[in-house]
C-alpha cells in the first residue's frame, strides 16, 4: 500500500467534500420533493399573472380579479402582479396578501373536491 | 424582489425577446435563472399565453448564440491565456493533452453539458474555443444538446404548470447532484489507482534481490 503525499491528501479532501455536498443537497432535494407531493400550492410570486395563480390554486379566476379590483374580462388581464401593483400604486406584497385572503375565502365557499370513494363501495 | 422575479415579470410584459436575451447571457456564464425561466414559459404555453413552437425557437436560439459567444471568447480572447500557460514548465504538453482530450471526448461533453450537466456548459464553451475544437462540430453538438434541453424543460413546465417554482428548484439541485456523483467517481478511481500502483520504495526493494544475485554470480 502506498503512502499519501500532499497531492493525494488534497484529492481525498475534495472527494470527501463532494460526498458531503451530494449527501446534503440530495437529502434536501428528496425532502422538498416529498413536501411538494403533498402540498400542491405554490408560493405566490410577483412575476405570476392572475390566471396562473388561479390555475395553481384551483380557484375561479373571477374571485381573484374581484379581490384586487380588476374587471374579470374577457379579455383576461394577463399582466404580472408586479405590473398590476405598479399601476395601482401599491406594494406588490399587499396585492399578494389580498390574493391569499381571497383564496382562503374562496376555499371556504368552494372546498376542493373530496377524494374518490374506495373501490367496492356501492352506497349511492 | 429577486432577480428571477424581475426577469420573469419582464417576460410577462415583453414576451419572447426577454427569453432570448436571458438565455444568451446565461449561456455565456453570467448567472441567470435559466431553468426557472424555461419551466415558467412552459406554464405560459400551457395557459395559451405563448406559442410552443416560437418559444422553443427563441429559447434555443438564445442559448446557442450565448454558447458560441463563449466559444469565440475562448478562441480569440484566450490567446494570452494560452501563451501564459505554454510558458509554464510542462505547460505546452498540458495544453496538447487538453486539446487531445477535447478532440476525443469534446462532442459528448458538449452535448451532455447542454441539457444534463448544465452548470458545466459555460466552462466547456470557453475550453472548446481555447483548445481550437472544430467549430462546425461544436455547433452541431451544441445545437442538438440545447434544443433537447429547451424542449425537455419547456414540456416539463407545460405539464407541471401549477408547480413551476418547486420543479425548477428540484431540477437545479439534480444537476448539481449529478456533477457531484461524477466528481466522486473520478476522484475515487484516481485514489484507488494511486494506492494500487507500486511506490518508489517498492520498486527499489524489488530490484535489490536481482542486484544481489548478479553480485553473487560474479563472486
Amino acid at each position: 500500500m502506498r503512502r499519501f503525499k500532499w497531492q493525494q491528501w488534497a484529492v481525498l479532501a475534495v472527494f470527501v467534500l463532494s460526498i458531503v455536498m451530494v449527501g446534503v443537497v440530495g437529502t434536501r432535494t428528496v425532502r422538498r420533493a416529498v413536501y411538494w407531493r403533498h402540498h400542491r400550492d405554490e408560493t405566490i410570486r410577483p412575476w405570476m399573472s392572475v390566471p396562473h395563480i388561479a390555475h395553481s390554486y384551483r380557484v375561479p379566476p373571477d374571485v381573484l380579479y374581484q379581490a384586487i379590483g380588476l374587471p374579470p374580462g374577457p379579455p383576461r388581464d394577463r399582466r404580472p402582479l408586479r405590473e398590476i401593483a405598479r399601476q395601482q400604486h401599491r406594494d406588490v406584497k399587499v396585492l399578494i396578501d389580498d390574493l391569499q385572503n381571497a383564496i382562503t375565502q374562496s376555499r371556504l365557499v368552494f372546498p376542493p373536491p373530496p377524494p374518490p370513494p374506495p373501490p367496492g363501495d356501492k352506497r349511492p | 424582489m429577486s432577480l428571477s422575479d424581475y426577469l420573469l415579470s419582464l417576460l410577462g410584459v415583453y414576451g419572447l425577446p426577454v427569453l432570448f436575451v436571458v438565455l444568451m447571457i446565461g449561456s455565456v456564464g453570467i448567472p441567470m435563472p435559466a431553468t426557472l425561466m424555461l419551466i415558467a414559459v412552459g406554464s405560459f404555453v400551457a395557459q395559451g399565453d405563448l406559442n410552443l413552437g416560437w418559444t422553443i425557437f427563441a429559447a434555443s436560439a438564445g442559448a446557442i448564440a450565448g454558447d458560441n459567444l463563449g466559444y469565440l471568447l475562448g478562441r480569440w480572447g484566450g490567446h494570452r491565456v494560452v501563451q501564459t500557460i505554454a510558458k509554464w514548465d510542462g505547460g505546452k504538453i498540458k495544453l496538447e493533452q487538453a486539446a487531445e482530450w477535447s478532440k476525443r471526448w469534446g462532442g459528448i461533453g458538449i452535448f451532455l453539458s447542454r441539457w444534463l450537466l448544465t452548470p458545466l456548459g459555460p466552462w466547456l464553451n470557453l475550453t472548446s474555443g481555447l483548445t481550437n475544437y472544430s467549430w462546425p462540430r461544436f455547433l452541431f453538438f451544441d445545437a442538438i444538446g440545447e434544443i433537447l434541453w429547451v424542449v425537455l424543460y419547456v414540456l416539463l413546465g407545460k405539464f407541471f404548470s401549477d408547480r413551476v417554482q418547486a420543479l425548477s428548484d428540484l431540477l437545479g439541485s439534480l444537476a448539481w447532484i449529478l456533477i457531484g456523483i461524477i466528481v466522486i467517481v473520478i476522484l475515487g478511481r484516481k485514489l484507488v489507482q494511486y494506492l494500487r500502483s507500486p511506490s518508489a520504495e517498492d520498486e527499489e526493494r524489488s530490484s535489490q534481490p536481482a542486484d544481489n544475485l548478479v553480485i553473487e554470480k560474479d563472486a
